[in-house]
């Protein structure tokens, strides 16, 4: 018979006392061992913390912290130094703002359009699109807005900008033109409506255009002086940011579901109002966390800023100004820890610290924040 | 071998009698000893007793089926028999489960010897992502296995009636065969650890009319050597490939007898409702 | 509003949509363009003899024969530039003061330019720098040479609400009536005579190291920090952040206190800016834990490494979480230990997806800059040696395309360089993507059968 001839070897079923008493030991090593490994992947962030905070306390204790919050001074090399970098942390927060401006409205309409216009074959073109985009090392994108980007700006500058002036404001225009136009005229007589909507479409339209081609003009006529500057490390960040928040946007809105939106679409809802009143609002607090994960790849990038932002430790006059150059907190770090390198322990060196704590507690607030968006939402989502 | 018309099932009891399945229970060497002892035992899922207080014994060397409604709670003392349960959480037992007189929710039993020992087939067949052969040998193997292992392998897969559909593409993916032969693989896989006993979930709920025949008589083939537990949902199957049908309702064991009693002269009204059709 | 205003809104709503995915590939093409047309310029271009010659000298590629023969056709296609030229000087010598001290400027000019444009002059000694000692290896680089020898750039400034007006007058004016008259039209004429262009396939680019600050031969050192660094990473990260993600799937209930724990640290381990990983790299591993003296791979490793946990960490958890619940009771069923039915079942099923987790971490640490500037970037090395690794710093490519673009002597005259390192990289890059989606696919076919 085949049990004699295939002998597997059995233990006994029943275990000593001992032998369990082994076993579990061996068990529970056998965790514990995972945990530590596990846990010190984990503690990582600790030791981050730590690190950098045990390097950042001594300039505080230095310096103190009014000067390096308040002054505009940044003035680490010369003799007596001075370490203002309120200047440097308004030049991340512009860049920051410019590369939202640019990356918000693309990105949430781009995952719009990918969740729900596109076909799936045309979806399954534009992923690798994203997927490459979010590929490309940002070292390249530095090299790009250095070589080719800045240049260009500063030759064509007043061009490039006011045909993107054109090109967001004209459609705008148009229809809000109709709109305003459309809701004018409905008071008006069933016999001459179409006549007066048309009217009044022309009569505001020549002041409106006039406008637009006003400030067109006085685009076209700016001089840039330098390519690199913060618009230029704006709108390059701000391509940088899309792919995350186009992926995470389309993940939060493909969530929504299909009975809500044919919910709307029953009750006679076209496509935008869906989108705009039904899905976008039940989607938010994943659009939301796409847009903090997308401003903190803006914040933390490093080489695009440090390349071609020009790193002038100024203020822009006026503040909004982003055609002057800026410098940015990781750019600063960058850039001048190779100097600082020799002369450790001054206050030189330790301000470079104290600046990667202002970046680590800002980078830690907005994962807290995003981290409870989702979080309050899925629970939500559950109950 | 017997392979029912399996299309009609419109009156379980009258089919059973026209396709002359049910067998005497026959008397082998060791047959009717005791395999599992079942005491007082229920299974709990955090607050919810899916298995109450059942009572009830496996004998030996035959086919014991469980019958019941879906949701009575026939998984769950299946996968009890071989602490499958111990994967979920939350899962908390009473009770006495003894396999061969030793009590497998004891604190010094081995739960790894036990699932050696007790194989199961579950109702999705489930193949390993491996080869054919691989499926098969890899538990020989991890388990110390030191003899021929392609002898094994064959003899294990001509016992699931397998070897002949198989025996050129030992090296293919199992996830290629078809879902029939997907679970004799399974069964196979099974039986290469040579268990003493062999729990069936359902094995051919996934299959096709003749597929389900393949497995049948493949049960029929096992019990030679192996005990077993079948759960199966279709009447008809009971009663051709049982000795013995358990039949439970609402996590409670109704009635427990051999299978030619169950189908003729249940004692009980709920079995004869629930065999007849009248409810479920 | 009435219908047709809202259809309208309904349209300018899906142009919208549709505008910014175009833009968006759009953004794409325009930033890959000019890295894919001008980095393939590193590798095929129009080479000229000097280009041989100095492969041949430096490099030992190529038939010593041909080289020579060649060198021997351009010498003789060069020489009545150099006999104008000696003959010129002999007549300034025996010429007055005035014409002396006219002709001379212009001359040391003159002769500048055709030293960049085709070596030393015959008579000198052999100048230090390298790239003194060869004439323009590229025909592109040699055509401007060749322009800037033709013709004189100034910049008129006399309207000062304008930037500087660029104009060019023909050089051969300076020497108007002179004897060196005919060699502008000569030089012209028989540039390519004098430098033979010929269309050259480099691709040794890669493999070639860089002499005098990259102005010659290729990026082997770059590419090969990279490839040290990269796989340090990988070794060091991938062994951590599967067996973390085995216990985060395996052995924790989700929902406890601990794995919420856990969870919250890997998370803003994820979110740290990679500079300030860099930093962290320098306190911890340099200047505490001293893993090498000062700036080494190893440092650098241990930090991408750490920069990529968090994301590998994540894929593989993925991964063991969409392995079927099946194989593994299963596996248990056949009386197999919890460990073993791991290791042997379910993380191969994983294997796919941890693996694509994996190459595209590598991807992501091939590509960082920020992490590697303390710790373990130089701007000129030679390749290391496996056993260097742990104490040497090396170039790498993300940290020398910054260098050479921003902080080389001579950024404009190696931007075939710049753009092949970039070109390099970026396929390097994507390269491992689209692998990490190729593998996915061709491993979970095999195992669907
Ligand atoms: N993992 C679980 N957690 C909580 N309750 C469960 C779980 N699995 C099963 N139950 C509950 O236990 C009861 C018995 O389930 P069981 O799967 O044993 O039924 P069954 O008789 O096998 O049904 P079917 O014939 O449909 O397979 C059911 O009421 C079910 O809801
Ligand atoms: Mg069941």
């Amino acid at each position: 018979m085949a049990d004699t001839r295939f002998i597997i070897q059995r233990n006994s079923l029943i275990i000593s006392a001992r032998a369990n008493r082994l076993r579990r030991l061996a068990a529970l090593g056998g965790r514990g061992i995972l945990l530590l490994i596990t846990s010190s992947s984990a503690l990582v962030i600790l030791f981050i913390f730590y690190f950098i905070i045990k390097d950042a306390l001594p300039f505080f204790q230095l310096r103190g912290l009014k000067e390096f919050f308040t002054s505009t001074a940044w003035y680490p090399s010369s003799s007596p130094a001075s370490f203002g970098a309120t200047s440097i942390f308004v030049g991340s927060g512009l860049v920051t703002l410019g590369a939202i401006l640019v990356s918000v409205p693309l990105g949430v309409t781009a995952a719009v359009c990918l969740s729900d216009m596109l076909p799936f074959s045309l979806r399954q073109l534009v992923k690798p699109v994203i997927e490459m985009l979010a590929a490309i090392p940002s070292v390249a994108f530095g090299f790009f807005a250095l070589v080719v980007f800045a240049p260009q700006l500063q030759e064509r500058g007043g061009t490039i900008l006011s045909v993107a002036w054109w090109m967001i404001t004209a459609p705008v225009a148009f229809l809000m033109l109709w709109i305003v136009s459309s809701v004018l005229s409905s008071r008006l007589p069933e016999r001459i409506r179409s006549m007066g909507r048309l009217g009044l479409a022309a009569a505001l339209a020549a002041p409106t255009f006039w406008g637009i081609w006003f400030v067109g003009r006085s685009f076209h006529a700016l001089e840039i002086s330098s390519g690199a500057n913060a618009l230029n490390v704006s709108i390059i960040l701000g391509i940088m940011a899309l792919p995350t928040i186009v992926s995470v946007s389309e993940d939060a809105l493909q969530s929504v579901g299909g009975e809500l939106r044919e919910g709307a679409y029953a009750l006679g809802a076209t496509r935008t109002e869906t989108m705009l009143r039904i899905v976008i609002p039940a989607a938010k607090s994943g659009i939301c966390a796409a847009i903090i994960l997308g401003i903190m790849r803006a914040i933390g990038e490093t080489m695009v800023v440090w390349m071609a932002s020009g790193n002038a430790a100024q203020i822009p006059r006026p503040w909004f100004n982003v055609l002057e150059p800026v410098r940015t907190l990781t750019a600063t770090i960058a850039g001048e820890t190779g100097e600082a390198d020799h002369v450790t322990g001054s206050a030189r060196y330790h301000v470079l610290f104290a600046m990667a704590l202002c970046l680590l507690v800002i980078s830690y607030a907005f994962n807290y924040v995003s981290d409870r968006i989702v979080r309050r939402t899925s629970r939500i989502g559950r109950a | 071998m017997t392979v029912a018309p399996t299309g009609n099932m419109v009156k379980p009891v009258l089919s059973i009698k026209s396709t002359n399945a049910l067998r005497q229970p026959s008397d082998g060497d060791n047959q009717g000893a005791t395999h599992l002892s079942i005491e007082d035992f229920s299974v709990f899922y955090r607050e919810f007793q899916a298995v109450k207080n059942v009572t009830m014994v496996v004998p030996s060397g035959r086919v014991t089926a469980i019958i019941g409604p879906s949701g009575c709670g026939k998984s769950t003392l299946l996968r009890a028999m071989n602490r499958m349960n111990d994967l979920i959480p939350g899962v908390r037992t009473t009770g006495r489960l003894c396999y061969l007189g030793v009590d497998i929710y004891g604190r010094e039993c081995d739960p790894v010897e036990v699932r050696r020992r007790i194989g199961m087939v579950f109702q999705r067949p489930n193949p390993f992502p491996k080869s054919i052969f691989r499926n098969i040998a890899w538990a020989p193997r991890i388990n110390g296995y030191r003899g021929d292992i392609s002898n094994l392998v064959e003899h294990a897969l001509r016992q699931a009636a397998l070897w002949d559909e198989v025996k050129d593409k030992l090296d293919q993916s199992a996830l290629a065969l078809s879902g029939g032969q997907q679970q004799r693989l399974c069964i196979a896989r099974a039986i290469a650890m040579q268990p003493d006993v062999l729990l069936m979930d359902e094995p051919c709920s996934a299959l096709d009319p003749i597929a389900t025949s393949h497995i049948e008589d493949l049960i029929d083939e096992l019990k030679k050597q192996y005990t077993v537990v079948l759960v199966t949902h279709n009447m008809q199957q009971a009663a051709r490939v049982s000795d013995r049908t358990a039949f439970m309702y609402m996590g409670e064991l109704i009635e427990i007898d051999e299978t030619r009693t169950i189908f003729t002269k249940p004692k009980k009204q709920q079995t004869e409702d629930y065999i007849t059709g009248r409810f479920g | 509003m009435d219908l047709t205003s809202r259809k309208l809104v309904d349209r300018s709503f899906t142009g919208l949509g549709w505008f910014s995915i175009l833009l968006m590939a759009a953004a794409l093409v325009i930033l890959l363009a000019p890295i894919v047309v001008r980095g393939l310029g590193a590798f095929v271009f129009k080479g000229t003899v000097e280009h041989r010659k100095l492969q041949f000298e430096v490099f030992g590629h190529g038939r010593a024969g041909a080289v020579d023969a060649e060198t021997a056709e351009v010498t003789e296609a060069r020489q009545p530039v150099y006999d104008m030229l000696a003959a010129f000087e002999a007549e300034l010598e025996s010429a007055d003061f005035a014409s002396r001290r006219k002709h001379a400027g212009p001359l040391r000019e003159l002769k500048d330019h055709l030293r960049r444009l085709l070596g030393p002059l015959p008579a000198e000694d052999a100048p230090v720098l390298m790239r003194e000692q060869y004439g323009q290896t590229r025909w592109d680089r040699a055509q401007m040479a060749l322009n800037h020898l033709l013709l004189i750039e100034t910049y008129d400034y006399s309207d000062p609400t304008q930037m500087g007006r660029k104009i060019l007058t023909p050089r051969v004016e300076d020497f108007k009536g002179t004897s060196l008259e005919p060699l502008f039209a000569y030089v012209e004429d028989n540039a390519s005579a004098m430098l033979k262009p010929r269309w050259t396939l480099y691709w040794r680019f890669l493999f070639d190291s860089s002499h005098d600050a990259h102005f010659f031969g290729g990026i082997w050192p770059e590419l090969l920090g990279t490839i040290y660094l990269t796989l340090g990473a990988i070794l060091f990260a991938v062994p951590l952040g599967v067996i973390s993600a085995i216990y985060l799937v395996e052995y924790t209930e989700e929902g406890s206190r601990l794995v919420g724990l856990l969870r919250t640290c890997i998370n803003t381990l994820a979110g740290v800016p990679s500079i300030v990983y860099g930093l962290f790299g320098l306190a911890f591993f340099i200047n505490s834990l001293h893993v090498s003296q000062s700036k080494s791979v190893l440092a650098g490793a241990l930090t991408l490494g750490i920069l990529v946990l968090p994301f590998v960490i994540r894929s593989a958890e993925e991964a063991i979480r969409a392995v079927p619940q099946t194989y593994k009771e299963a596996a248990l069923s056949l009386g197999v230990g919890k460990w073993r039915a791991i290791t042997t079942v379910i993380l191969p099923a994983a294997l796919p997806g941890i693996l694509t987790g994996t190459v595209i971490s590598m991807g992501r640490a091939a590509g960082e800059t920020a992490p590697i500037i303390f710790t373990a970037a130089v701007s000129v090395g030679q390749p290391l040696s496996f056993l260097q690794t742990f104490s040497e710093p090396t170039p790498a490519l993300p940290w020398n395309i910054y260098n050479l673009c921003s902080e080389h002597e001579a950024v404009d005259e190696i931007r075939h360089v710049q753009y092949g390192m970039v070109f390099t990289l970026v396929m390097l890059v994507l390269l491992l993507n689209s692998g990490a989606i190729l593998l996915r696919a061709r491993i979970t076919k095999r195992m669907r059968g």
